[in-house]
């Protein structure tokens, strides 16, 4: 992220005249003053920090008196404050997506500075969040930016996508132009059956029955062969286009798949669905089925034109003489029609939205007696979005027959005027069925070809929204040659810093060092950072600062699948994916015996409640499958480790939804599981954590004591007033109890 | 320790320490006195129940309701010793109007600048590209150009007619009444009421 910004004349002899010989270190902009945007600059010597506003200085503040920077981030803007003298004050406001992150490095920046004199600028590999060409955000965190995307690009990459099917897709094309050969050959031959068999019968001279025959012949067999390729055609499509949007889903899944918890979280499962299959839908509509149409009826328009403007020039005018005002006609319909279409739809939403919400609380719902004000909810927002449907249905049926005529206009002047000829002599009556023929080639395609427009946009913002996943990088990724290790258990984690938002840390240099084999207990309060540390152990984030080394080798050195293989975690939310409880309990080791389940579900203490289901292990869990209840799941979730037989065990709450008699006995049996293996275990009731040898507290992100149980308790930290809190609240009864583990912990570290 | 009597004294010692969280009271203009703080913010002198004082050098003021009733409960906070986390709080402003005029004002400039929502005056144009929304407005703060991700979650309608649009950069804006904006701004934002 750029740190020096350029300052304009004003603004730099402004800046100068106050600074004097002081060495300019970084500029950065802010966006906001009193109530109005603004362009404004904050400069920071080695000194002071500058701020200024149209060639103004409004603020300048010593850096070496101030000691407490920090970015609020409010609603709206983010507020840059300085406390300078023991007075603070609010310095700048700006915009947060775009300079969130460039303050919080000015932050430090500015921390270093007040610490000593002189140093060189920092600098960062932040990337900006908006397009340098046009100014505008980036979107969803890639450095996509729509404004400036060009339509070619998707159309480019699309046509990359289609290798393997492109023959295939070719087909519909070349049928396309049989298509408007015969199009145009049957009227032309009905025409000539009109002129020289069905006009002479009313006069004298007949023409010969079989030349009439061999027409009618030609007709039928260009029918014929017109209906084959057809079938031909729809056959080729249905495969390429089942094909193509199989492909792309496949390829969009694993694309998904590979990248980082972060990238997934920032967006909602709903737009991930909408992405894998409305997008990958309208995508293959368009390549298989509109983009022929396009061209047949392009092509037909074309074709129709030039061919009447052979046969009859003046009537081609009278074609021409409406289409403008018809095109202008239709455009404006659509146009009209689109807006309120969407506005529709949307309402329709907000109508399912609310359906899926009532439906996913009908427990609160019901258990509150709110079902009736829901009905009248629901009630209100069908009637709106009925309302509009309604408005929008009777719109439609107004106008659309009202354009159809005005585009027709021109074939009802083609009429009259074909008919003066003909009472004329001038014209055959067979020229003129031609001609109407053609003349309807033209308008047919009108309609629709005005809707075009609206179908390639809509490609084109699909198309786009698939590439821009496939093309985001995944944040945590292999290295390009990564190690494959047999994980011994030891972790080494060094100053490790990490937020989920970078200006945001969740931990500040946390450095713990494990043992392998340790069993390590983590406490701390509720958002204390218990979960993110396991997180990044797990790898599922990468850190910013710092590192994290297994066995002495960095993690992100080490192959992702071999690193989770040989990680066993059981979570505080447990989930269960669809299917039987046996599935679930294999999922990480599908090859597992009937026996090794039934062992690990004994072991996990799952096994007797299992067998009072109705099916036993093949009941099926899951969201339509059989409800079980919160221990019952978490026991199937410990089963699920303890197959798994990782080198590292992490158990995040494991056994939080668990009564203190079944915990007690889980407790025993992963006594016998953690031997020999790396154990996390968080756990906010302390006495799950009486096993452990050396216990981490976390506070506020950062290691506030580490160390056994007796050692902790003789420092009377936070650890010491947990541990009494919960004794006095009677979660761990027995006075003796802390000494017990204490002498249990101490005898398993000797 | 292994002497009970010796924990238990222990142990009423320990347990207010543990939780060290202050306790919220009602600030009136009894007491609490804020005043413009040196650097421009708001500080506060607070008098205990028992007379002592207490004086903040700078507090921060979160609206309870920011939307429903932007100038009743109003939450005066420390500034916490954490980075990017809220302080505790100190009290609650049931009702700003309790206060005299001058800190009326001070509270509404602190708030202006924490809950800035610039008033739509005028749409210019909206511009859809590949599903992102762009949009050109006039607001009482100045002329923005900015980016819906996706409009029809972006913008979000109150009972009461009031519209909320959140963009991609994180900025705020508000339409108190769409029907008075011109004829052919209300039409580019109807479709997403
Ligand atoms: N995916 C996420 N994105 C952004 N912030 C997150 C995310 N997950 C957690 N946080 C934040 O990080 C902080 C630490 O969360 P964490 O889950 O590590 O807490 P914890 O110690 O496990 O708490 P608990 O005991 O309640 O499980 C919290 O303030 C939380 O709001
Ligand atoms: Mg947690």
């Amino acid at each position: 992220m750029k740190l020096m910004y350029e300052l304009s004349d004003a603004d730099r002899t402004a800046l100068e005249s106050a600074s004097g010989g002081e060495k300019l270190m970084y500029c950065v902009p802010y966006n906001i003053e009193g109530d109005r945007f603004v362009k404004g600059f904050l400069a920071i010597t080695d000194r002071k920090l500058y701020k200024l506003l149209n060639g103004e200085l409004l603020l300048s503040l010593p850096i070496a008196e101030s000691d407490d920077f920090r970015v609020e981030v409010m609603y709206g803007s983010c507020g840059f404050y300085v406390r300078t003298g023991g007075v603070s004050r609010l310095v700048c406001r700006f915009i947060s997506g775009r300079n969130l992150a460039r303050y919080s490095v000015i932050i430090r920046a500015c921390e270093i500075l007040a610490e000593q004199h002189g140093t060189d600028p920092i600098t960062n590999d932040l990337p900006e969040r908006f397009c340098p060409k046009c100014g505008r955000p980036y979107v969803n965190n890639t450095t996509i930016c729509p404004y400036c995307m060009d339509r070619m690009e998707v159309y480019r990459k699309m046509f990359a996508m289609t290798k393997g099917l492109r023959l295939m897709m070719c087909f519909p094309f070349i049928v396309a132009i049989f298509s408007v050969v015969f199009s145009f050959l049957v009227p032309w031959i009905e025409g000539q059956a009109v002129n020289e068999y069905l006009e002479p019968l009313s006069g004298t001279e007949r023409g010969s029955m079989a030349g009439f025959i061999l027409i009618v012949c030609a007709i039928v067999s260009i029918d014929l062969f017109q209906r084959a390729l057809g079938v031909i055609q729809s056959r080729c499509s249905a495969v390429s286009g089942n094909r193509f949007i199989m492909m792309m889903k496949n390829i969009l899944y694993e694309k998904l798949e590979s990248l980082s918890l972060s990238s997934l979280q920032r967006r909602s499962t709903g737009d991930l669905m909408g992405r894998v299959n409305n997008d990958t839908a309208v995508m293959q509509d368009f390549v298989t089925n509109q983009l022929p149409n396009i061209f047949v009826q392009s092509v037909s328009f074309l074709v129709a034109m030039v061919v009447m403007l052979v046969i009859n020039p003046v009537m081609c005018l009278f074609i021409f003489v409406p289409i403008p005002f018809s095109i202008f006609l239709i455009k404006k319909f659509w146009s009209t029609m689109d807006l309120k279409n969407r506005r529709g739809w949307n309402l329709e939403n907000k109508v399912n939205r609310q359906l899926q919400d009532i439906f996913s609380g009908i427990r609160v719902v019901k258990s509150f007696g709110q079902e009736k004000r829901e009905i009248e909810r629901f009630r209100q927002s069908s009637l709106r979005s009925a309302r509009q449907t309604e408005k929008n249905e009777m719109l439609f049926d107004t106008f659309f027959p009202i354009v159809t005529f005005a585009i027709r206009l021109g074939s009802y002047l083609i009429l009259l005027y074909g008919n003066i000829l003909l009472f004329d002599g001038e014209m055959q009556l067979g020229t003129l069925h031609q001609i109407n023929a053609y003349a309807n080639i033209v308008y047919s395609p009108l309609i629709w070809m005005t809707s075009v427009p609206r179908h390639i946009s809509r490609f084109l913002t699909s198309a786009s929204k698939v590439f821009e996943i496939l093309e985001e990088t995944p944040e945590v990724g292999d290295i390009s040659l990564p190690i494959d290790i047999r994980i011994h258990g030891e972790i080494n984690i060094k100053n490790v810093t990490f937020g989920y938002e970078s200006y945001n840390p969740v931990l500040t240099n946390v450095s713990v060092r494990i043992h392998p084999g340790e069993m390590i207990g983590i406490v701390g309060h509720s958002g204390s950072g218990k979960t993110t540390l396991i997180n990044l152990i797990m790898r599922l984030y990468d850190v910013n600062t710092g590192s994290i080394e297994i066995d002495g080798v960095n993690i992100k050195d080490i192959s992702q699948e071999a690193l989770r293989s040989q990680m066993g975690v059981v979570l505080q939310e447990t989930f269960l994916f669809a299917g039987s409880i046996r599935d679930n309990i294999a999922y990480a080791c599908p090859s597992a015996t009937d026996e090794m389940i039934i062992e690990a579900a004994k072991t996990a203490n799952a096994h007797d409640f299992i067998m009072d289901l109705p099916q036993g292990y093949d009941t099926v869990v899951g969201v339509s499958g059989y409800s079980l209840s919160g221990g019952e799941r978490q026991r199937i979730a410990i089963a699920r480790a303890i197959i798994h037989n990782p080198r590292i065990l992490i158990l995040d709450e494991a056994t939080a939804a668990l009564d203190t008699e079944t915990e007690k006995l889980i407790q025993d049996a992963l006594k016998k599981l953690i031997r020999n293996r790396t154990t996390l275990a968080i756990a906010h009731r302390l006495s799950t954590l009486r096993n452990a040898d050396r216990l981490l507290v976390l506070d506020h992100g950062k290691v506030a004591e580490f160390g056994t149980h007796t050692e902790l308790l003789e420092r009377k930290g936070i650890y010491y007033k947990l541990v009494m809190a919960q004794q006095k609240m009677g979660a761990i009864p027995g006075g003796g109890e802390p000494e017990k583990a204490a002498a249990k912990t101490s005898s398993a570290t000797a | 320790m292994n002497d009970t009597k010796k924990k238990d004294e222990l142990l009423d010692d320990d347990i207010p320490a543990l939780d060290d969280r202050r306790v919220s009271v009602p600030l009136t203009p009894e007491n609490a006195r804020f005043y413009r703080s040196e650097g421009g913010l708001i500080s506060l002198e607070l008098t205990a129940e028992d007379g002592e004082r207490e004086i903040f050098e700078r507090v921060a003021v979160y609206r309870a309701f920011p939307v429903t009733s932007p100038d009743e409960f109003l939450s005066v906070r420390e500034v916490s010793i954490i980075k990017n986390e809220h302080g505790q709080e100190i009290g609650m402003v049931r009702r700003l109007s309790d206060f005299d005029e001058p800190t009326q004002r001070l509270f509404l400039e602190e708030l202006d600048r924490r809950y800035f929502t610039p008033e739509i005056t005028k749409i210019n144009s909206v511009k859809e590209k590949f599903g992102y929304s762009y949009w050109d407005c006039e607001t009482t703060a100045g002329h923005i150009v900015f980016v819906l991700n996706n409009p029809f979650s972006n913008i979000r309608t109150l009972i009461d007619g009031k519209v909320f649009i959140n963009d991609i950069d994180g900025n705020c804006f508000t339409v108190p009444d769409p029907s008075k904006l011109d004829a052919s701004g209300y039409k580019k934002i109807e479709i997403y009421l």
